[in-house]
């Protein structure tokens, strides 16, 4: 008998172990669980939401009316509505279940308002009312502030406005204690899903990205570029010139250790002072070896109302017989004209940040052909040059183009990959026949009108 | 002992009918396909021939075909079967376009035609920069996963578990849709 008796209570024992007691609002049940991990299928059937597997893509998709989250056993990825989401650890298959860590899971839930929490009993599976709870700090810079928000795993999209940053998030949102007046950020305050911060004055976003360990969203703020070098003519058009890279960002390296950043100052100097010369307004984006974020260097175009942006870069490849110089402007695919078409539809009531964002959106669009105009005339002056390689004038989603509100440029004057070519690019004489041409085409196509130069957003 | 039978056998009928109880309790649910880690059904694979970009001398991006054993009929395998094949290199003396030593480490794929692609982070010390090592890396991921996976529109890249807004260039901040303007023929 006694074997038996110890069968049963191990069967038992094992029953009782492989479970957890959740606590949801229609009372508590019983959900598969060992150790840390737990069947999240089940946690979506208890919460309600519909679970289905997808073999071609080999992911579960929990869908409701408003919210769609992907996930894959194996991974530790997730697609949160379109956004992708990375887990603290992997859903599992585990018994024949879906298994995932407690966090996972409450990750997995949170989009769907529903919160999972551990107490002493087992979980706790509750509809979230309240919203994330962010917290907010700043720490300070010489030259500016990062703003660092926990307390959401969710991306919110960044509007920024003259004095002020307002973080839009897909879900419901609460501070999770008032904020007090800073010398950086003025207020913060909660209005709808958004956060409005206002900004001190002389400080503005310079670039926002998320953080995970934990999950963090991080706003860098920063001063706007002193005034650069280079005389103006009076009442004349801006024209902005950015040498790529700059302090510790070096760029490309030339065989015995030269720096693209150098040869970009280089080159961007005496296209400017020729600019100048035939009485073009000019600003460099930056004037000496600094290094200045991506956006930082649109902004100033957009905030000087420049018509004209070009970026000047040296280029390398893994290729090592890659020669000669391109020019390229932004790609704006089919899908980002229709997502700007119908966030103008949607949002034709919205606030005056909404439309000045649609404004915008619509203005890299419209600038395209001004910008494939600027490219062919860069391109062609560059190939007038004795010897070099013609590689044509391409379209690619470059960063620093896509943040410019005016016709935008980025040329590659040369590989400093390839032997031959650097030492061409390395001397000062072929130097100054680049700034020339790239002068040139932007005094030539200054001097062609546009059929349709649109008006762009005051930044 | 022979008193204690009955005891024993009424605490064992106890117990079972808790266990029962607590087993019925249980939500359930339709286990998933079991054969993979990845939860994924066993594809019907044939043999047959795929296309990879690599890069030329010249720094474009050059089509090669390669024939494979067997291309897997579920999406994600497929996707991993041509990172694999590219990572292994050309065999028609073009250039890897992977500036660094990579692997894939996670493959994801949504229903709105994007897949996520996961590859082992740059070095932090020195990585190769220039925008063509960029272009070349991006579109011979993003041309070859497009151009073998039906219903695969565009890639986002991930380094090392994480969005990542560029490498220098690019913006990798979200999907990319394939580019010919690299390819030449």
């Amino acid at each position: 008998m006694r074997p038996l008796l110890a069968l049963v209570l191990s069967i038992l024992t094992a029953a009782v172990a492989g479970a957890v007691a959740v606590t949801a609002p229609q009372g508590t049940v019983e959900v598969f669980a060992r150790g840390e991990l737990v069947d999240v299928l089940a946690l979506f059937q208890v919460a309600g939401i519909e679970v289905k597997f997808a073999p071609a893509a080999g992911s579960y998709s929990a869908v409701n009316a408003d919210h769609q989250v992907q996930f894959t056993p194996g991974g530790t990825l997730a697609v949160v509505d379109g956004r992708l989401l990375a887990l603290p650890g992997p859903v599992r298959t585990l018994d024949r279940h879906t298994v995932a860590t407690v966090a996972s899971a409450a990750l997995l839930l949170a989009p769907f308002d529903w919160t999972l929490t551990a107490s002493a009993a087992g979980l706790i599976l509750s509809r979230g009312v309240t919203g994330d709870r962010l917290e907010l700090s700043v720490v300070h810079a010489e030259d500016g502030a990062t703003i660092v928000i926990a307390g959401s795993a969710k991306r919110p999209r960044v509007v920024a406005t003259a004095g002020a940053v307002t973080l839009q998030y897909p879900g419901p949102i609460m501070l999770a204690q008032p904020w007090p007046p800073g010398p950086e950020v003025t207020s913060a305050e909660v209005q709808d899903v958004s956060l409005v911060l206002r900004l001190a004055a002389g400080l503005e976003v310079a670039s926002s990205y998320p953080l995970e360990d934990p999950i963090r969203f991080v706003i860098k703020l920063g001063k706007p570029q002193a005034q650069g070098q280079v005389a103006s003519a009076r009442g004349s058009a801006t024209v902005v010139l950015d040498p790529g890279h700059g302090g510790e960002d070096q760029g490309a390296k030339g065989p015995g250790g030269e720096l693209e950043k150098d040869l970009t100052l280089q080159i961007a100097r005496v296209a400017a002072a020729k600019l100048q010369g035939a009485g073009v307004t000019v600003r460099l984006t930056r004037d000496g070896d600094e290094a200045i974020a991506l956006q930082h260097r649109t902004a100033l175009a957009n905030r000087l109302q420049a018509v004209v942006f070009v970026s000047i870069h040296a280029n390398a490849s893994v290729a090592k017989g890659a020669k000669g110089a391109e020019t390229y402007f932004m790609n704006a695919d089919a899908s980002d004209q229709q997502a700007a078409a119908s966030a103008a539809r949607e949002n034709a009531t919205a606030g005056a940040d909404t439309v000045e964002l649609i404004l915008w959106d619509l203005a890299h669009v419209a600038n395209l052909n001004a910008s494939a105009r600027l490219a062919r005339t860069l391109q062609e002056r560059l190939n007038a040059l004795q010897g070099i390689r013609d590689r044509g004038i391409r379209q690619a989603p470059f960063v620093v183009l896509t943040g410019a509100t005016m016709p935008a440029a980025l040329v590659e004057v040369g590989f400093l990959s390839n032997p031959d070519e650097a030492t061409r690019l390395l001397t000062t004489e072929y130097q100054t026949e680049l700034a020339i041409a790239l002068a040139d085409a932007v005094i030539e196509y200054l001097k062609t009108p546009s059929p349709a130069t649109p008006t762009a957003p005051q930044p | 002992m022979k008193a204690l039978r009955p005891l024993l056998a009424a605490g064992l009928l106890v117990i079972g009918v808790l266990a029962v109880i607590v087993l019925a309790r249980m939500p359930r649910i339709s286990a998933p396909p079991d054969d993979t880690p990845s939860g994924a059904p066993t594809p019907t694979a044939t043999a047959g021939t795929i296309v990879l970009y690599f890069v030329a001398d010249d720094g474009s991006l050059r089509r090669e075909g390669r024939e494979v054993p067997e291309v897997p009929a579920a999406t994600p395998a497929l996707i991993r079967l041509v990172l694999d094949e590219l990572l292994t290199g050309s065999r028609e003396g073009l250039t890897s376009p992977f500036p660094w030593a990579t692997n894939v480490q996670a493959v994801l794929v949504d229903d709105q035609g994007t897949a996520y692609v996961d590859l082992s982070p740059p070095p932090a010390e020195d990585p190769p920069t220039g925008s063509n090592v960029e272009t070349t890396l991006v579109y011979a991921i993003v041309d070859s996963i497009t151009a073998n996976c039906r219903g695969i529109e565009r890639v986002q890249l991930l380094f090392g578990g994480r969005e990542i807004e560029t490498l220098g260039h690019l913006d990798l901040s979200r999907p990319i849709a394939a580019g010919a303007d690299l390819v030449t023929p």
